[in-house]
């Protein structure tokens, strides 16, 4: 592999494959650096999105196939950053890639292996209500289609190893270590969940009907768990759904991990969406959102909100206070209302939706100099005009490693990250001096 | 129709149940996995993604595909996809045919599954007959203008063209007042750094100032434009009353927005002094400003502020009353919430004394580091009241001048307030800038809101439908002073990508003349509505096509008596084909 590139980007998600594609569309050569076994990030993972109601995939995937085929861009994927190092002008940064257990060049994403094997754990990237083998290509549209060995549950039966085609198991890969030259870095790393839904009052984790929202997009995407909204306890199609919102967001009674003092953002506006596709898949479903602030602000969001209301959509203005499980298992609500009387109630729902605060999903001061703030976001070098500079010189930062953001935003800010790492490379000629000398070596 | 021998793949796409959910996907490839030339049929998940294109490109290889065509969504997403996917399979990328079998069977025959079924079966085979007409072509190469022509420049406008400068391309700004900085010129501060915004404004202009190749054309207006994408001709209309031509590969619109003007009435305005806009406000609270940083009543300091919230946003029909001739505006206008509240925030701190009100419906301080303003708002001693959006305060001015405002607070169930105030400040949104030369000049889309309209919020959301034109900050939406900064950066990044080599690659999708088939009589040229795109020199017979400036609309194709001009890629022949291979698709749709 060639180790000296323009700019490392770390992170697939949608920012950081948007990063990469509009730096090597102006001619710089880019690395991805991603964590998972596929690119995609989170974004793959969702049903519809707000506010177009187009499909996830639809927006995701192309990006994900344009980044794959482009002639600049290499991806690498269950890799991640170990160090970054400045030395003068440019950066070596240090990238740790870990076994997959078949060989990534040889896999075929047959998937031959994962019919043979017997075991069955539950899969991450359905929220944990469906299940995968111990060896699995991640998802459908998983980018690169190459099957991974889940070693913590591998029993070792050499069952894929007799079905694969074109013998791309081996048992023995070691991790590897690529030290990469680069003359910009990007910190694409994106967000993670806290853990609201452990939290005593909503439940302890221990209530089978109450999900997150990112559980609840994959019950709504059409290849999902289920196929279909149902309920985790008993299979029923609800009859009544609820969402919570911040739950775990605005508030400062929550611990570390479960709760942040933030708002997350996206979550009035994903909720409202679910909401609205739920709606649409079961025309019978009762349906409440308990919120305190409706924050539609983005283009076209506002519109989107008036229309769920005139959908019939139930907003009513709560605090939740504690979810336990009556009847049937259906989680009961404790609110308190802020609008009418004010009266304190006890409501059962079949099924409860909960919107985790959203916070960074790596700290990047672990391997970069960059400053953190108190939140754990990256901070920028100026919060107003320059939102995609980091206080490290060559080092930018694009969606939500700088705070929670929708979609559309961290696309825009991704591009806003590419124009400051391109000129960047520019001014430190990083890239022109680079492409001289390697042509000087070839002679 | 066709004589030669085609080798067609045909491709149904599930669309992960966007389609497959109404759409029978396999009934559709068994409808045509019979017609001739068609080689392969199969359906897959997504088409698109990787295993997908894949599976494209393997069957090219293995079974000599010669045309493709793939039945899915709507090619605006990703017909470009699929003909990347025949470049890479060495196939000319103008073999392939995508057919809509998502906006035009499965999402408008929800309750006809089977009804469905068979129009998208038709549709495929009539992609089909096109498909085996299909001629090889090659992209229309125009020559490109390094160069770049911002239009604004308030803080969108600036951060772009500095980007751009940076990137070594010759830079244009355009601004139509006397000085640059749009709103951020204004005396006041902002969030979330706390600084003057004409601070923020020097630190700007210095760098743009001290840039090669970037020139700030004041009092200037864009007036006129011809050519195309990478060769724009613009006239500008400076001070000196010269027009002046310039020639760019591409332009930044950076128009910005207007503040919402309440009518005169609404709330009070314009009935008294002591009912002001927030911007109005923000300028007063100034050192700088007008009153010199005080915010007096009758020569003494005010004692009791309200704040109303979302004056000329999130407006009602039935409950607001447009202006006018003038129109409602529904959307949210994003940055009030926060900057109201700072502002609370500095009035608080300045004058110790008043008592602040803050008459909401929803809060909505939603970016990094606004909920902590929101909560210092509240601990400054603001006193919060929430109203229906359908309830609205209303502003009562006595013949003494005494300001009322009541409202129903639905904070403290639904108890009517009555309170004597000394100052009103409207929240006033954030609306559309009146930018109609420009938008008949390029004839660009609006959205319902009134703001310039990208092509899709995520795929490109800083590019219009027109090729070569972005657009930057707050004339596409509301957006705050880092929001434009990074929309205008993202503008930056797509015209350095597209003007970065020497030549633009565009669609060959142009009318083309086959000259002896041709009379002259002249239809064609009347017909054509792009300036410039079909010209007839003196004295000649059949006119000529500049592929630049063609947009292949067809208008002359359709009035041609001869077929002699038609246009690449959608000739007449294709049609017949299609229509053919509807008919012959046999039963009631």
């Amino acid at each position: 592999m060639n180790t000296i590139t323009d700019a490392v980007v770390i992170g697939g998600g949608i920012a950081g494959l948007q990063v990469a594609l509009d730096l090597a569309d102006q001619g710089f050569d880019v690395v991805i650096v991603e964590k998972e076994p596929s690119i995609g990030g989170k974004m793959i993972s969702l049903s519809k999105v707000f506010p177009t109601l187009d499909c996830s995939s639809c927006i995701c995937t192309p990006r994900m196939a344009a980044a794959a085929h482009h002639e600049r861009i290499t991806i690498m994927t269950c890799s991640e950053v170990q160090a970054v190092q400045r030395v003068g002008e440019h950066f070596s940064v240090t990238i740790r890639t870990r076994p997959r257990y078949v060989i990534e060049s040889a896999c075929i994403g047959c998937r031959k292996c994962e019919y043979a094997c017997p075991v069955l754990v539950p899969h991450e990237f359905e929220g944990n209500l469906g299940a995968r083998r111990a060896i699995y290509v991640p998802f459908t549209n998983a980018m690169p289609q190459v099957a991974l060995l889940d070693v913590e549950n591998c029993t070792f039966c050499g069952a894929c190893a007799r079905a694969c085609p074109t013998d791309a198991i081996d048992y023995l890969q070691e991790p590897a270590i690529t030290e990469m030259e680069a003359g910009a870095v990007v910190v694409a790393s994106g967000y993670a969940l806290t853990e609201t839904q452990t939290a005593d009052r909503y439940g302890g984790g221990k209530l089978a009907n109450v999900l997150t929202g990112l559980q609840m997009e994959r019950l709504l995407a059409p290849h999902g768990p289920y196929g279909r909204v149902l309920r985790p306890s008993d299979g029923r199609i609800p009859d009544t759904v609820a969402f919570v919102q911040c739950a775990g967001s605005r508030d400062h009674s929550l611990p570390e991990g479960q709760g942040v003092p933030w708002c997350s953002r996206v979550c009035c506006m994903y909720a409202i969406k679910q909401a609205m596709l739920l709606s649409g898949s079961l025309p019978l479903v009762d349906i409440t959102i308990y919120y305190m602030d409706i924050r539609a602000f983005g283009k076209g969001f506002e519109q989107f909100y008036q229309n769920a209301r005139a959908m019939g959509i139930n907003f009513v203005k709560a605090r939740v206070a504690r979810i336990t499980e009556g009847e049937n298992a259906n989680p009961v609500l404790r609110i308190e209302r802020i609008e009418e009387d004010g009266r304190v109630e006890d409501q059962p729902h079949d099924m409860v939706v909960l919107t985790p605060g959203i916070v960074a999903g790596w700290d990047p001061s672990s391997v970069i100099p960059v400053q953190i703030g108190s939140d754990g976001f990256v901070l920028s070098e100026h919060a107003s005009l320059a939102p995609c500079r980091t206080r490290v010189p060559g080092v930018f930062v694009a969606g939500t490693a700088s705070g929670p953001k929708d979609i559309p935003d961290s696309i825009v800010e991704a591009g806003a990250a590419a124009m400051e790492a391109a000129n960047h490379l520019r001014r430190t000629a990083y890239a022109s001096r680079r492409r001289t000398e390697a042509e000087a070596g070839g002679r | 129709m066709t004589e030669t021998k085609r080798r067609v793949g045909v491709y149904v796409c599930h669309c992960g149940g966007n389609i497959s959910d109404v759409i029978d996907v396999q009934k559709v490839v068994d409808g045509v996995a019979n017609i001739e030339d068609v080689v392969v049929a199969r359906r897959e998940m997504f088409m698109c993604s990787d295993p997908g294109q894949n599976l494209i490109a393997e069957d090219i290889a293995a079974h000599n595909l010669d045309r493709v065509v793939v039945a899915a969504c709507s090619p605006s997403l990703h017909e470009a996809t699929f003909r990347g996917t025949l470049k890479r399979s060495g196939l000319n990328p103008y073999l392939y045919e995508h057919v809509n079998i998502r906006e035009q069977a499965s999402w408008c025959h929800k309750d006809d599954p089977e009804g469905g079924t068979r129009k998208a079966t038709r549709l495929v085979a009539a992609g089909i007959a096109k498909a085996r007409n299909l001629v090889p072509l090659d992209p229309v190469r125009v020559p490109v203008t390094r160069a770049v022509a911002v239009v604004g420049g308030g803080i969108a406008g600036l951060r772009s063209a500095i980007d751009l400068a940076k990137s070594s391309f010759e830079v244009h700004v355009i601004e139509r007042a006397a000085d640059l900085g749009g709103h951020l010129a204004r005396p006041g501060r902002v969030y979330p750094t706390d600084e003057p915004a004409q601070d923020l404004l020097t630190g700007l202009l210095a760098q743009a100032r001290s840039l090669p190749g970037l020139t700030l054309h004041t009092e200037t207006e864009l007036v006129a434009s011809t050519g195309y994408l990478g060769n724009f001709r613009l006239t500008l209309q400076g001070p000196s009353g010269e027009p002046r031509e310039l020639t760019v590969g591409s332009i930044v619109l950076a128009t910005g927005f207007e503040h919402y003007q309440p009518s005169l009435g609404e709330l009070g305005f314009g009935m008294s002094d002591r009912v002001v806009t927030l911007p109005d406000f923000i300028e007063r609270l100034d050192p700088r400003g007008p009153t010199g940083g005080q915010i007096v009543k009758d020569g003494k300091p005010v004692q009791r502020v309200v704040f109303i919230h979302c004056v000329g946003s999130r407006q009602l029909e039935g409950v607001h009353v447009p202006p006018e001739g003038g129109r409602l505006y529904e959307h949210c206008s994003r940055v009030c919430c926060t900057t109201a509240l700072f502002a609370s925030i500095e009035l608080a701190r300045k004058f110790p004394q008043v008592d602040i009100f803050d008459v909401y419906q929803d809060i909505r301080t939603y970016g990094r580091g606004q909920e902590d303003i929101y909560e210092a708002a509240a601990r400054a001693g603001v006193t919060f009241f929430r109203v229906a959006g359908d309830a609205p305060p209303t502003v009562e001015i006595d013949a003494s001048g005494a300001i009322t405002v009541r409202l129903v607070d639905l904070l403290t169930f639904n108890e009517p307030i009555e309170m004597p105030v000394d100052l009103v400040v409207l929240v006033t949104g954030m609306i559309p800038r009146d930018i109609t030369p420009l938008i008949e000049m390029f004839k660009l889309p609006r959205s319902p809101d009134g703001f310039l309209q990208e092509v899709h919020p995520k795929l490109r959301p800083v590019e219009v439908c027109v090729d070569g034109l972005f657009i930057a900050g707050a004339c596409q939406a509301p957006m705050d002073v880092a929001e434009a900064a990074a929309s205008a950066s993202a503008a930056s990044a797509k015209a350095a990508c597209l003007l970065g080599g020497d030549v633009i690659s565009l669609d060959p999708f142009v009318a083309s003349i086959q000259a002896e088939l041709c009379d002259g009589c002249g239809l064609c040229l009347a017909e054509c509505v792009y300036v410039k795109a079909l010209t007839r020199a003196e004295g000649e017979t059949v006119p000529v096509v500049n592929t630049a400036l063609c947009k292949g609309c067809g208008m002359c194709a359709a009035v041609c008596p001869h077929e002699a001009i038609t246009v690449r890629g959608w000739e007449i022949k294709q049609y017949d084909a299609m229509v053919d291979a509807i008919v012959a698709t046999g039963g009631h749709p």
